[in-house]
């Protein structure tokens, strides 16, 4: 017995069936967390190692290339590159993709215990870090203090870090902006002279004093007791009274050569804060911090920023008075008000979708019928998301979206025939048997083609891939499942709801009676235009193709991007002084542009903005650009609904106002407080491989200038950044082999007096922190102080650097980067409007071919070209093996080679349809339109089935080409454009949704509802015109072979 | 004794069963799947992509009596829904094991 004669004579089984699809659906939707991105696994790790107070040049050397030597081993490679910049080596490895991240972080590990030991003294243990979608910020705090200011770090550290990290979920949180105390004893070079002291004397000493010593065990009477010495410090002033040395037999105190400091460290991080206050005052620029706060991989961020949220009036009660905490961004409230928009979508979509089956049908019933096997499959998606370990995200709602048109499709197939055999008088249990039998091929063959689309879409690699992967998923699961559906459930509710001869009330004559009409004098219409376009074949087919060419030229106008900006209410903001500039400086001007703008813009609700370097502890702060002449910004503005002025309309008023201060060299204002993807505009990379820095740098100013002549190219920017004056002393060998020292030691002195010496802890309340001694701000300013350095050498003789060497200025790259173990200077070179990417590649590696390349450098290109044609490569691939199992799958139904070439020809006015759609309404082409190009494939294709599929059914009844053709068209017009605009209709919610993060999906419904509504018009017409040339081509073949056959048996 | 031949819509068999149980027919042959078409009106039955529909048969063997009850049941049948189709054809029974 047949499946669907099963599931008509067993209604029960197969409605409880359904229901425990539905029960394992609702029950995958409770465990599902909300997230606003499916995950995406990251193919890169990147190690971070710092090492104070090191150049650029030093930490290549030093660091960043015995790190590379040592990690270029671990297997499934892909590249290597480095930073290598102030304080800082940055190594990051690029996997194949689809390595095992976590495999390779282990490789990775193991390899850098080998390396640890051979990295110099004072650098840091190397830090491993992983950058996905898991590791942005779900919740960023803002932190003001007054007179909590100096014990800030440890207090937050304390009360606020520790009690977060507990709650489960949350990975890591990270303090930005606070320096931490250190314990500084600022020395007087004059003083340490006049006494023969010198920093490293002090800082042996404090070292020596500062000890806790254990001294054995004594026997006392019947007890033993145990010795101790507690040297250590209890008190910063304890300091003062060390004694450092004698002279003319007077003990001389740290205090008579010195003066101590407790509090934040000199070079650190400042943050400040504006926000409305928890009495609702509004403060701007106020001092204080930030605290950054990043969820476990895989958790629930929605979740998991409420938990934080709800902990912290909690942990505000344990907190000095004056510490106040505040919330800059939360990203729960984004992503909840993006997916409820969603969900609206959603619904209204549903209710869409229920209106046109109702107006087609005209019967409540059978609309119920249809309707029911959208919650059903849409619900089994959700048991499809747990299992695989997704989240409820854009993506996967979006698909939802998208699927709700399409499942209806196949049961109003099945339903329609169903009750023709209904009106023709069968009974309705054997008519639903029958009538599914009839239409069960072509149904399961209409499925085939959407897998044929959608199936393929989970195949693509990339970052495209992890949003079309799911996508693909989603919609194939759903589509089997409507199928299903279609021929179990619907035959099973039509043989027990279905009644012969409806009774139809006066309500139902009021409503649907005009509609009826409507429809047949439709009906009539269409039929007209057919008899004309079929005698009119030439002009139809010359029409159409016009209209196709015309459309084309459109493409040219239509902008593109990567990914639409959405309006999740974030800016970031980053500007950059002359590099060099002081921090304080820096900091006046933040001061200046903070109050300016909290006066402008009143719809930021919260911002905090950093200046100065990042200290080497703080990983989240240290792999973004920082130092001292960079200013970042986090702003939070209200949500959407609650401003008048968009996201991108601010951001530009912002750019406009900081372009009137003339002292910034440079700024960037970011919609949406990060960069998305790859926005904007394009850009061709030249990357310059050498050692020699001159040369290389000579070699890209040189081709910079070339690259700036040619017509298209707007600006070139350089990667190694403009050169840091540094000063640098020259020791003279001979002067230092005649006082009996060396370089090394020589450097270490100056390293100790100006970066200053750690020999030793002041601990308190179960933490440490550094003793630094050196010398004190006012007597490390000028290059007399470092010319007048003393070195004592073995003899204890003191000679100044002056007599040593010469200090002098020189300039040097902030940052040298390296790829694949060379040093690398990448110029990119941005695009104008009107410069066609390809071409421009093909003049630059013109330029580079005639360029007189000097020896020991080597140039390639890369960039948004290399991008955009390796991610071209994919979809078009992609577009191929879509349209080639398309055919495949219609060729085995119809039988026939001709009939898919037929149906096909609807696919070109889809892209028609989506570029005067997207011409009309300006929107940009990205990949989210891609996305709904590509589906539009398979939608298309539909009608052409349902059509053609008649066609050939009328012609085996006996009918003659023109006539089948018309009669086809007449009978099939509805369910073409039922199962049309329920799809069409469906899109519309996301096409002109207006809700958060509306931004996303828009150009996708956009995408499919003018493509498909357009290609659909254009079906009607040209698909049975373009059958009734080749059928009658075919028949006049066969006639003239028939008289050649004819002829030869004649003679 | 005579036999009647009904060929009909698939979409009939239940009826045609319903009809034989209350008049105490109980022998029958029936072919499920067979394909055919009407002389004047009767679309064709061919179970194919075209012609989607098809027949069943029933031959059962009545008493003399009992023939002209059952086609004039198999008329009313037939007249309800004219569209499915259905024909009876009666035939004498010669002899019998």
């Amino acid at each position: 017995m047949s499946l669907y004669a099963t599931a008509v004579k067993k209604p029960i089984t197969t409605a409880l069936c359904f229901v425990a699809i539905v029960v394992i659906g609702l029950f995958s939707l409770t465990r599902l967390s909300i997230d606003l991105y499916p995950q995406i696994e990251t193919n890169t790790i990147m190690v971070l190692t710092a090492y104070p107070g090191a150049s650029a040049a030093d930490i290549e050397t030093n660091v960043t290339k015995i790190m590379e030597n040592t990690l270029n081993t671990v297997s499934d490679l892909k590249h290597i590159t480095s930073q290598s910049k102030e304080n800082m080596s940055i190594v990051t490895l690029e996997f194949e993709y689809g390595t095992d991240i976590d495999v390779a972080t282990n490789d990775v590990r193991d390899k850098l215990d080998q390396v640890k030991n051979t990295l110099p003294d004072n650098a840091e243990n190397p830090v491993l870090f992983k950058f996905g979608t898991d590791d942005i910020p779900i919740v960023i705090l803002s932190v003001t203090a007054d007179e909590s200011m100096n014990a800030l770090y440890k207090i937050l550290d304390d009360k606020v870090s520790n009690p977060l990290k507990r709650i489960s979920g949350v990975g890591a949180v990270s303090i930005s902006g606070i320096p931490q105390r250190e314990i500084k004893v600022y020395c007087n070079p004059q003083k340490l002279e006049a006494y023969g002291l010198s920093i490293e004397t002090i800082s042996n000493i404090i070292a020596m004093e500062n000890l806790n010593t254990p001294g054995g065990n004594i026997d006392m009477g019947s007890n033993t007791y145990s010795l101790r010495v507690q040297g250590e410090f209890t008190e910063t002033e304890q300091l003062y009274d060390i004694v450092v040395g004698a002279k003319d037999g007077k003990v001389i105190y740290l205090r008579d050569v010195a003066r101590i400091e407790d509090g934040p460290q000199e070079r650190a991080q400042e943050a400040y804060v504006t926000g409305t206050s928890g009495s609702g005052d509004f403060y701007v620029g106020k001092s204080g911090g930030a605290i950054f706060i990043q969820k476990q991989s895989g958790a629930n961020s929605v979740k998991i920023s409420q938990a934080v949220l709800d902990k912290i009036p909690e942990i505000q009660k344990t907190l000095p008075s004056d510490v106040k905490i505040g919330i800059i961004t939360n990203t729960s409230t984004s992503i909840e008000n993006t997916i409820q928009s969603l969900v609206e979508t959603i619904y209204v979509t549903f209710i869409i979708v229920m209106f046109v089956v109702l107006i087609f049908l005209g019967r409540w019933r059978a609309t119920f019928i249809i309707i029911l096997t959208i919650p059903i499959s849409l619900i089994a998606s959700f048991a499809y998301l747990l299992v695989s370990g997704n989240t409820l995200n854009i993506i996967s709602l979006s698909s939802l979206s998208i699927a709700i048109g399409m499942v209806v499709d196949d049961a109003i197939v099945v339903l329609e025939n169903v009750t023709n055999h209904i009106d023709r008088g069968s009974d309705p249990k054997q008519a639903a048997i029958h009538g599914t039998n009839e239409v069960a091929i072509s149904v399961i063959a209409s499925t085939l083609t959407m897998l044929a689309v959608f199936l393929p879409l989970t195949m693509v690699p990339g970052m495209a891939g992890i949003l079309f992967r799911q996508l693909g998923w989603i919609v194939s699961i759903i589509m089997i499942i409507s199928t299903i559906g279609a021929l179990t459930l619907t035959p099973m509710l039509c043989s027990q709801f279905l009644r012969q001869d409806p009774k139809k009330g006066k309500v139902w004559q009021l409503i649907f009676v005009p509609i009826e009409k409507g429809l047949d004098s439709l009906d009539v219409f269409y039929e007209r235009c057919l008899k004309w376009v079929v005698s009119h074949r030439t002009i139809t087919i010359i029409a159409a193709f016009l209209i196709f060419a015309g459309s084309i030229q459109l493409a040219r106008v239509i902008p593109t991007e990567f990914f639409p900006t959405n309006d999740n209410g974030r800016i970031g903001m980053k500007v950059e002084l002359p590099v060099g500039t002081r921090s304080e400086i820096a900091r006046d001007l933040a001061k200046r542009i903070e109050s300016e703008f909290a006066e402008k813009y009143p719809e930021i609700k919260a911002s905090s903005f950093t200046v100065g370097a990042a200290d080497a502890d703080n990983v989240w702060a240290s792999i973004q650009e920082n130092g001292s002449h960079i200013i970042s910004w986090n702003m939070n503005l209200t949500s959407v609904g609650e401003r008048e002025r968009g996201l991108t309309e601010i951001v530009d008023l912002m750019n406009k106002d900081l372009a009137k201060y003339p002292e910034i060299k440079k700024y960037q204002v970011l919609a949406g407080g990060s960069h998305g993807g790859v926005g904007g505009q394009a850009a061709v990379d030249v990357e310059i491989y050498g050692y020699d820095l001159q040369k290389t740098d000579e070699f890209a100013q040189d081709i910079t200038k070339k690259l700036l002549a040619l017509d298209g190219i707007v600006s070139v920017t350089n990667s190694r950044g403009d050169y840091i004056p540094e000063y640098q002393v020259d020791f003279d060998r001979e002067k230092l082999a005649l006082n009996g020292l060396n370089i090394a030691t020589a450097s270490q002195y100056l390293r100790n007096r100006i970066n200053g010496s750690v020999t030793s802890y002041y601990r308190e309340d179960g933490d440490e922190y550094d003793i630094k001694v050196r010398y004190a701000p006012e007597n490390r300013e000028t290059i007399e102080d470092i010319e007048n350095i003393l070195i004592y050498n073995n003899q204890g003789k003191g000679v100044r650097i002056r007599d040593l060497g010469t200090v002098v200025e020189r300039m040097t790259p902030p940052t040298i980067e390296r790829k694949n173990r060379e040093r690398m200077i990448t110029l990119s070179a941005i695009l104008g409007q009107k410069a066609v990417l390809g071409e421009m590649a093909g003049q630059i590696q013109q330029v580079l071919k005639d360029a007189d390349i000097p020896n020991g450098i080597t140039t390639s290109i890369g960039g948004t070209f290399e991008d955009q044609q390796d991610t071209f490569r994919d979809l078009i691939t992609l577009g191929i093996m879509i349209i080639l199992l398309v055919f495949i799958v219609l060729a085995a139904q119809f039988e026939s080679m001709t009939d898919p070439f037929i149906i096909m020809f609807s696919l070109p006015f889809a892209f028609t349809g989506v570029f005067i759609g997207l011409a009309i309404t300006n929107t940009p082409l990205g990949v989210m339109a891609m996305i709904g190009v590509i589906m539009l494939a398979g939608i298309v294709v539909k009608n052409g089935i349902v059509l053609i599929d008649y066609t050939i059914l009328n012609r085996e009844r006996g009918l003659s080409v023109r006539k089948a053709v018309i009669n086809a068209g007449r009978s099939r017009l509805r369910p073409v454009l039922m199962t049309t605009l329920t799809t069409v209709l469906g899109m519309i919610p996301m096409a002109v949704g207006r809700g958060e993060g509306s931004e996303m999906w828009r150009s996708m419904g956009m995408t499919v509802a003018w493509g498909l509504a357009f290609s659909t018009l254009i079906t009607l017409i040209i698909v049975p015109t373009v059958y009734c040339v080749f059928a009658k081509n075919g028949i006049k073949r066969r006639r003239k072979k028939l008289a050649k056959q004819l002829a030869v048996a004649s003679n | 004794m005579k036999a009647v031949f009904i060929t009909f819509d698939q979409a009939h068999y239940e009826s045609i069963l319903h009809i034989l149980d209350r008049n105490g027919m109980r022998g029958f042959t029936y072919w499920e799947n067979v394909q055919g078409r009407g002389s004047k009106t009767g679309e064709p039955h061919y179970g194919s992509h075209a012609w989607p529909s098809t027949n069943s048969s029933i031959m059962t063997i009545v008493e003399d009596d009992k023939a002209p009850k059952l086609l004039q049941l198999l008329r009313n049948l037939d007249k309800s829904k004219e569209a499915l189709g259905l024909r009876a054809f009666v035939m004498n029974v010669e002899d019998t094991i």
